[in-house]
């Protein structure tokens, strides 16, 4: 039971990391930045609750926050520049993201040993659930109740106005422009807003795993984070989960006795995947179970 | 995929001599790398293993609580390096009836693996995993504190350079500077450069003049070889796996960097180095906790071939991990059924603990109360395309 509840913990954090990418892919924009502000968010709620004793709630919100904040700050400078320049650009954020936590080094003592991030070594013994008496079931529980928060929200917001107004920028900036939308608003406004997320998911994350280092925010976790929304298309939030269960639940995990040959029929998956469902698993379009119903209603129409 | 650790090598009744009708099953799991860059190191841990188990169930299996004879069965799980796979791989074989674990290869997923284990036994505070890891080829130092449930047979690198820098010292007295490369990204490599053979190599009175640094997936070291060439260095250090360091060898050999003493990373003295430079590697030194030197290291050698892989100082500890629990099986009195399940473990894990030394293939391996191991071990370098013994320190 302990390894389905571990495998459900893996596969809530990515959902995480891919629904900070969603939210910044549906304005149209491809960032590779998203790892970089999970390994932001891990380490600051790592700080949290290691070295200054913090909750993990207030130090996962601390590290959304914080996270956010930076996003947000690099959000300016990073969606002037659109298309393959983007990427360039975000991927080398989260490279200097990555290339800082490889120098950085602040540890404090706590019962008698120091404690936190110690530059290429990584940052040890990020214990709050184990040394607070949470069991595997708790935690779990408390991941997935995170995810469904966040979730719940961004499946709320994609069915507002805002939702309408990120989609208008993704499908087409020249009209969204004409109809008076602030496109440098709307696109750092989804990049902050995939940064909370971001930020969230690799609190949780570092505890979950209870040793941090540099290497794992790479450019692999870069690409996973924008394949989960891609692959499971942007219709709604729930194509997002599901490629992550895809991914991790059946590639992954339920592949692992390949071998070698997981690797392989890895990409092989992906790219039928992908020739057969091109706009995502669940499409572009949110699957009519989801859609909010009413007068209410909000969609983008043709003007008159 | 010809890895034979999908291998459940359940080898019942290859009865020879003693052995009795055994329906009884211990299960030994192992897991690492099996698949990646890193990959091979798997492999041969789960043919040592492998190897080692058939060896044990031809001899009559482990002799349970009870006095009845049980095989031994082992299963080689991938983690691909990857320290969340790792802990996945770990919950998955603490759900099955596994006693322990044999493994993992990567330091970088022993760190976090070790992490989730319950700190200290009997902390009722602290709702850590329980389950007994006994490490095979993750070298990097100092991780067996992290967790009292972790026992580690790997050897003591600082013990083995700082003996090997003193042989320099003593038979190449003109040696005064060195230069060393790392491979940056790898937990192993990057540790054992900055706290290991660079601290030995000073302690040693050698001038360090410069580092070149390098990525696990790197292809071209012109730049670094270029500063190697400049410094002019005595000696150069390459703490890097066998990719790289081949790599790193050619390129020294295309712009004649010709130091007077090559070392090696411990994790290079394996057939993968010279199977990839023979040439290039001519001369490297580094020490080893595994060296075909006696019967017993011959014999296992041939066994782990036989079984698809190779014995080196990695997969050596992974034979020696079974032969090992086979003894801690036998002295801690295991039932093996399914209600003993959970005792079973936490004897197994008391039988490591209270463990001070243990056969190993070169010899006595001391057991270190943080869990920790002193090992033996010899210099080897590479001459015509062999690893040759060039100095034992324990001779």
């Amino acid at each position: 039971m302990d390894f389905y509840l571990g495998l459900l913990q893996i596969i809530g954090v990515h959902t995480l990391l891919g629904l900070s990418a969603y939210v910044v892919l549906l304005t149209g924009q491809v960032s590779m930045a998203q790892a970089g502000f999970y390994a932001i968010g891990a380490y600051v709620a790592a700080m949290c609750t290691a070295m200054f004793g913090l909750h993990i709630l207030p130090a996962i919100i601390v590290a959304g926050l914080v996270t956010a904040a930076i996003a947000c700050v690099v959000g300016f400078p990073a969606l002037r520049v659109k298309g393959l320049m983007l990427v360039v650009a975000t991927l080398a954020f989260g490279e200097m993201v990555r290339l800082f936590f490889f120098n950085f080094s602040w540890q404090v003592e706590r019962g008698g040993e120091l404690i936190g991030p110690n530059s290429a070594e990584g940052f040890r013994a990020i214990r709050f659930f184990p040394e607070n008496g949470w069991e595997i079931w708790h935690v779990t529980g408390f991941i997935w109740i995170v995810v469904a928060v966040v979730m719940g929200a961004l499946w709320w917001i994609d069915n507002t106005r805002a939702g309408a107004v990120l989609r208008a920028v993704g499908h087409d900036e020249t009209a969204a422009q004409s109809i008076g939308l602030n496109l440098t608003a709307v696109k750092v406004g989804a990049m902050t807003l995939g940064g909370l997320v971001a930020g969230m998911g690799g609190g949780i994350y570092a505890h979950t795993v209870t040793h941090i280092e540099h290497a794992v925010f790479g450019v692999l976790l870069a690409t996973f984070a924008i394949a989960y929304p891609i692959l499971g298309g942007l219709g709604s939030v729930f194509g997002t989960l599901i490629a992550v269960i895809f991914i991790q639940g059946f590639l992954v995990e339920g592949l692992r006795f390949l071998g070698d040959w997981r690797s392989l029929l890895f990409g092989a998956l992906i790219v039928l995947a992908m020739n057969f469902r091109p706009t995502g698993l669940l499409g572009e379009r949110m699957p009519r179970l989801f859609k909010r119903r009413g007068p209410d209603k909000l969609e983008l129409k043709e003007a008159e | 995929m010809k890895f034979s650790t999908l291998m459940t090598a359940s080898l019942l009744a290859l009865a020879a001599g003693p052995a009795v009708a055994q329906d009884k099953t211990i299960n030994i799991a192992g897991f690492g790398a099996s698949s990646g860059v890193v990959g091979i190191f798997g492999q041969n841990s789960g043919a040592a293993m492998a190897a080692a188990v058939e060896k044990i169930n031809a001899e009559g299996g482990v002799t349970l609580a009870d006095g009845s004879q049980a095989s031994l069965v082992t299963t080689y799980y991938d983690d691909r390096c990857n320290a969340e796979e790792g802990i996945s791989v770990l919950r998955r074989i603490a759900s099955t009836d596994a006693l322990v674990a044999v493994g993992p290869t990567c330091s970088n997923v022993a760190e976090p693996l070790f992490g989730i284990l319950q700190a200290k036994v009997d902390d009722a505070g602290d709702t850590g995993l329980q389950f007994p890891v006994f490490t095979d080829v993750a070298i990097k130092g100092g991780l067996a504190g992290i967790s009292e449930w972790v026992f580690r047979n790997t050897p003591s690198e600082s013990t083995m350079y700082d003996s090997l820098f003193a042989w320099i010292r003593e038979t190449h007295p003109d040696a005064k500077t060195i230069y060393g490369g790392v491979e940056e990204d790898f937990a192993h490599s990057r540790f054992t450069w900055y706290e290991v053979m660079r601290k030995a190599a000073e302690n040693h009175g050698f001038e360090v003049v410069g580092e070149a640094q390098w990525l696990l997936n790197d292809t071209n070291f012109s730049n670094q070889a270029r500063g190697m060439r400049r410094a002019e260095p005595d000696v150069v250090a390459i703490s890097a796996h066998p990719f790289t360091t081949c790599g790193m060898l050619r390129e020294m050999a295309r712009q004649r960097v010709e130091p007077k003493v090559l070392v090696g990373l411990t994790s290079s003295s394996s057939l993968e180095t010279l199977t990839g430079c023979a040439n290039e590697a001519e001369g490297i030194i580094i020490p080893t906790s595994f060296a075909p030197v006696n019967e017993g290291a011959q014999s296992a050698a041939a066994a782990v071939v036989a079984n698809g892989g190779q014995l080196d100082l990695h997969s050596a500890a992974a034979w020696e991990n079974i032969m090992i629990l086979k003894d801690v099986i036998e002295a801690a009195g295991i039932e093996g059924t399914d209600a003993s399940r959970e005792e079973d473990r936490r004897k197994i894990r008391d039988g490591l603990a209270a463990l001070t030394e243990a056969p190993g293939l070169l010899g006595m391996n001391k057991r270190m109360p943080d869990g920790e191991a002193v090992k033996p071990y010899v210099f080897v370098d590479a001459e015509n395309g062999k690893w040759e013994v060039l100095h034992n320190p324990g001779s």
